[in-house]
């Protein structure tokens, strides 16, 4: 995992999404007037409270300081800590200095948390007791820059004091850095004090030179001290614009009131002004006021965003719920989700919920997924939080609210089942505000055009899995262009190419036709649509660079190669095959990298091998245990083998006194490969080819469809991206049998990458790849092996049911390997 | 640094280059010709992701 925090409830990344953290600080017995006063009374339950409502607003952690003269601290420390644990669901922060009552309240609490907070007041020595007892119960710990001579002023102090607080923590007691978070402490820049002129700089200098120079470390800050001294309503803008620029300089947390923060949208260009201008001196030389007097005079009389931030009870409550649930879209969270959209419609129309709040924070997921800092599981559960957010609000809609969104009609063509493809673009889309119509897979032209017109739609999305599919697709618009439709149409999946949306789809239709290589490209289309300016895809040959297509180990493929004896001649059908003898060819890389997209990306390798071993491989056993004993997997073969000889480019497969040819295509330039040359030629005495159709059935298809249809994005794409790489491994399972059966397999790989560098003799060609990209091959494939004895049947445009199926030839020739053309 | 294709599984690296691809020893990832290709599969070096 990456550095957390946890309660009972729920873990809190320490680094989240989308920085600060927001710590709450109202459960504080020196900085609240109201949680001393219940404190002093005893009344532990109205303590409580103020921490359920700091959660409410939008807090992430709570700080709990029950630290006040004349009061027993270990005791209500204990007493506060055992009740926060159980009805408080974020993480808390224990606030003391005092060991005793910091480790009493280690041992208390059920979850990782943060303890604050050390410094080196006392040159270290209890410092140095409050790292160890981190250590030893496994906590998080902020560390002031204070030292023996108190708080440091300038950010060369901060800094010393940071690194020696460091090297104390991680170097003599053990710590990770990651289990440390420095607060560089502010002095306010509204006292006048012409000392404290640079309070903020220096602290923002601190932050950043802290983050660079102590890799791995965390930073957090008590934001209100900035303001002290000035007219509350001022006070919560500065603090608001204080804390972006500390964010921009690489703050982690910040401990405030949740519900005083008011979003920098809200605040006016020229409020900003005047705080940036205080916060880092500027405008003070020369003439005319400085920047506090101008600060304090501005915000003196008209100070609408201020005004507006105080404006009754409850605005604070608001802003927290804003925050809030913008937060549980990016980082999925969905405990309290409810909660808090009833706390956001009583002060906006549902709909501008939808639009002004849930549709940025969706937004902002694409863009962080677009930067490579957010994995795609991790969009599908932003995707799944908005999902319900959207269903909560969605009975508040007037109808004519709910008719007001584009509607996008989407399909899967004519002969063709892949369902995953177009309904990730749903997700996206219908989580980014459009409605989808969504009319499922082998679809025909014409239903599509019946459908479009029924439900008006706006945009309509075609989506395919082979190349055979992209063809129906351009005559799919013919159609629709003789219908009369003009309504834009997009187009995607694996086969299509943006060359051959624009030469061959583009001019059969009159409304922009517009290739989209994934859903946020169609999503960045709607967006198009939507402003007008949405235009077909070009294509400018020139502009591209020619990809270089590898090839080539050795020259010369060798001609007189024995040929092996098969078993048999013929084809035979295999449905006993056990699970467990499959799983270990599974390409585990591809799988969690590729299908599952829980790439490495901006990740360190200690934090991937966490995330790999929290979340990654558990769900990878727990697949592997139901495919072998809820019979998920179900493996069936239809293979054989055949006397064959090559005629040029093809190969003729003599069986049952009838010839099958298959014409290869041949490498325009040197070393020019193709298939035909592996085997012998009739005059060199022929030679003998096998070939396999495998599948793993349905069930598991039927498994993934049933978690789509529950909103489980996540599962969804995990169940469906397994039974891939599982179906791939059955292929890998099936051919080193076949090389065994062939008397061939000398020299089989010792692991898993010697099968991804195709390290045995001979190799499998599958249909459609580019070595033999015909699809037509199918049609003799079925013939000769009967796969519908084994439930596999072919589609009109070539495509193999159910999906979870491949096929290929297998040639023993020794230099034999992958090669494009 | 390695770097593995998300999508088959090969492991480009640096110290051997991609002798099938024409690229010699002690070429760095981000320094591969423009238009290279996984010599297995044929994705972009946008599908790759860091290794190791
Ligand atoms: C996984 C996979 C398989 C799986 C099955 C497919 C599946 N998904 O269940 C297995 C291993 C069984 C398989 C088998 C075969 N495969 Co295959 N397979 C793939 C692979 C690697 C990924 C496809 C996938 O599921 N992607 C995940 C989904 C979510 O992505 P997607 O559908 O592309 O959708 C995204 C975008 O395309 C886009 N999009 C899609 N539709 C739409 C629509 C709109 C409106 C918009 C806006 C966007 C959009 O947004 C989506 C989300 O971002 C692709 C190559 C690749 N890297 O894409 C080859 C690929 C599709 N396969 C290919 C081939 C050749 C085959 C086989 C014919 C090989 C064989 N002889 O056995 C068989 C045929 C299977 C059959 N049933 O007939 C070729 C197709 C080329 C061709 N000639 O048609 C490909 C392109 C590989 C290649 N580079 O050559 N395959
Ligand atoms: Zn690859």
């Amino acid at each position: 995992m990456r550095p957390s925090l946890s309660s009972l409830y729920q873990a809190v990344e320490l680094r989240s999404a989308i920085p600060p953290l927001l710590i709450g600080e109202r459960t504080n017995a020196n900085g609240s007037k109201l949680f001393r006063e219940r404190l002093l009374a005893d009344d532990f339950a109205g303590c409580l409270q103020i921490g359920l409502e700091q959660e409410a607003n939008g807090a992430q952690v709570l700080d709990l300081c029950a630290a006040y003269a004349g009061r027993d601290e270990l005791r209500d420390m204990c007493e506060l800590v055992s009740r926060f644990a159980r009805s408080v669901k974020i993480p808390l922060m224990i606030d003391s200095t005092t060991p005793e009552v910091i480790e009493a309240c280690l041992k208390l609490y059920p979850g990782r948390c943060v303890v604050n907070s050390v410094n080196l007041e006392d040159g270290g020595r209890t410092a140095r007791r409050v790292f160890g007892l981190i250590r030893k119960y496994g906590a998080a710990v902020v560390a002031l820059t204070i030292g023996e001579q108190g708080m440091a002023m300038t950010a060369e102090d901060k800094v010393a004091l940071a690194r020696r607080l460091h090297g104390l923590a991680v170097d003599t007691c053990g710590l990770r850095p990651s289990d440390l978070l420095f607060d560089a402490l502010t002095f306010t820049v509204g006292a006048g004090d012409e000392t404290l002129r640079s309070a903020a700089v220096q602290t923002l200098r601190a932050i950043r030179e802290i983050k660079a120079s102590l890799p791995g470390v965390g930073t957090v800050l008590g934001l209100s001290n900035i303001s002290f001294g000035l007219a509350p309503a001022s006070r919560r803008i500065l603090n608001s614009v204080f804390l972006h620029e500390a964010v921009e300089a690489g703050l982690d947390a910040a401990i405030v009131d949740a519900g005083k923060i008011v979003p920098l949208a809200r605040i006016s260009e020229r409020e900003r002004e005047v705080c940036l201008d205080l916060l880092y001196d500027r405008g003070g030389e020369g003439e005319g006021p400085g920047p506090l007097p101008r600060f304090i005079e501005y915000f003196k009389g008209a100070a609408p965003a201020a005004q507006e931030a105080v404006a009754g009870a409850g605005a604070g409550r608001f802003e927290g719920a804003e925050r809030a649930v913008s937060r549980q879209v990016v980082e999925g969270v969905r405990e309290g989700l409810e909660d808090n959209l009833a706390i956001l419609v009583r002060r906006l129309a549902p709909l501008a919920v939808i639009n002004q709040i849930l549709v940025p924070a969706m937004r902002q997921v694409g863009e962080l997924f677009g930067r490579g800092e957010l994995l795609l599981p991790f969009v599908l559960q932003s995707a799944e939080v908005m999902k319900r957010a959207v269903a909560w609000l969605e009975p508040l809609l007037s109808r004519e609210e709910a008719s007001q969104r584009t509607r996008v009609l989407l399909a899967t063509v004519q002969g063709d089942v892949h369902d995953i493809g177009k309904n990730l673009v749903e997700i996206i889309f219908s989580n980014n505000g459009y409605e989808v119509v969504n009319i499922g897979i082998k679809v025909p032209a014409e239903t599509i055009i019946a459908k479009a017109r029924e439900c008006g739609a706006d945009v309509i999305g075609l989506s395919g899995l082979l190349v055979k599919s992209a063809l129906i697709m351009r005559e799919n618009l013919a159609q629709f262009r003789e219908a009369g439709l003009r309504q834009p149409v997009l187009l995607g999946g694996a086969a299509l190419t943006p060359r051959f949306v624009a030469e061959s789809c583009v001019p059969s239709y009159d409304a922009p036709v517009v290739y989209c290589a994934d859903a946020f490209a169609g999503l960045a289309a709607l967006r198009a649509h939507e402003a007008g300016s949405l235009t077909s895809t070009v294509w400018r040959a020139a502009a591209q660079a020619t990809a270089v297509r590898p090839s080539a180990r050795g020259g010369e493929v060798q001609r007189g190669v024995p040929v092996p004896e098969p078993p048999f001649y013929g084809c035979r059908h295999v449905t006993e095959i056990d699970v467990a003898e499959v799983l270990p060819y599974v390409n585990i890389e591809a799988l969690f990298r590729g299908r599952w997209g829980y790439r490495r990306a901006k990740l360190s390798a200690e934090e991937y091998e966490a995330l790999l071993e929290g979340t990654v491989r558990p769900l990878y056993r727990e697949l592997s245990r139901r495919a072998v004993e809820e019979g998920l997997v179900q493996p069936r073969v239809a293979y054989g083998y055949y006397r064959c000889y090559s005629a040029g480019d093809a190969l003729c497969v003599v069986d049952g006194g009838k010839e099958y040819r298959f014409p290869f295509p041949r490498q325009a330039a040197a070393p020019h490969l193709c298939i035909a040359d592996y085997f012998r030629s009739e005059a060199e005495g022929g030679d003998v080819a096998g070939f396999f159709v495998v599948t793993t059935g349905e069930a598991l298809d039927r498994e993934a469809h049933a978690l789509y249809g529950a909103d489980r994005y996540r599962d969804y794409l995990m169940t469906h991206g397994f039974g891939v790489e599982v179906t791939d491994a059955l292929a890998e399972y099936w051919h080193a049998r076949m090389r065994r059966e062939l008397g061939i397999a000398g020299s089989e790989p010792a692991d898993l990458n010697g099968y991804v560098t195709q390290g045995y003799q001979g190799s499998r060609f599958g249909f459609g790849y580019p070595a033999c990209p015909e699809l037509e091959a199918h049609r003799p494939v079925f013939e000769l092996l009967r796969p519908e004895r084994i439930g596999v049947t072919l589609s009109e445009t070539l495509q193999m049911v159910p999906e979870q199926t491949t096929s290929a030839i297998v040639a023993h020739h020794p230099q034999a390997k992958y090669f494009a053309v | 640094m390695k770097m593995i294709c998300t999508n088959c599984g090969y492991v480009y690296d640096p110290a051997e280059g991609d002798p099938m691809g024409g690229v010699e020893a002690g070429v760095a990832f981000e320094a591969l010709p423009e238009g290279w290709v996984c010599p297995l599969c044929y994705a972009g070096p946008a599908a790759f992701d860091a290794y190791g």
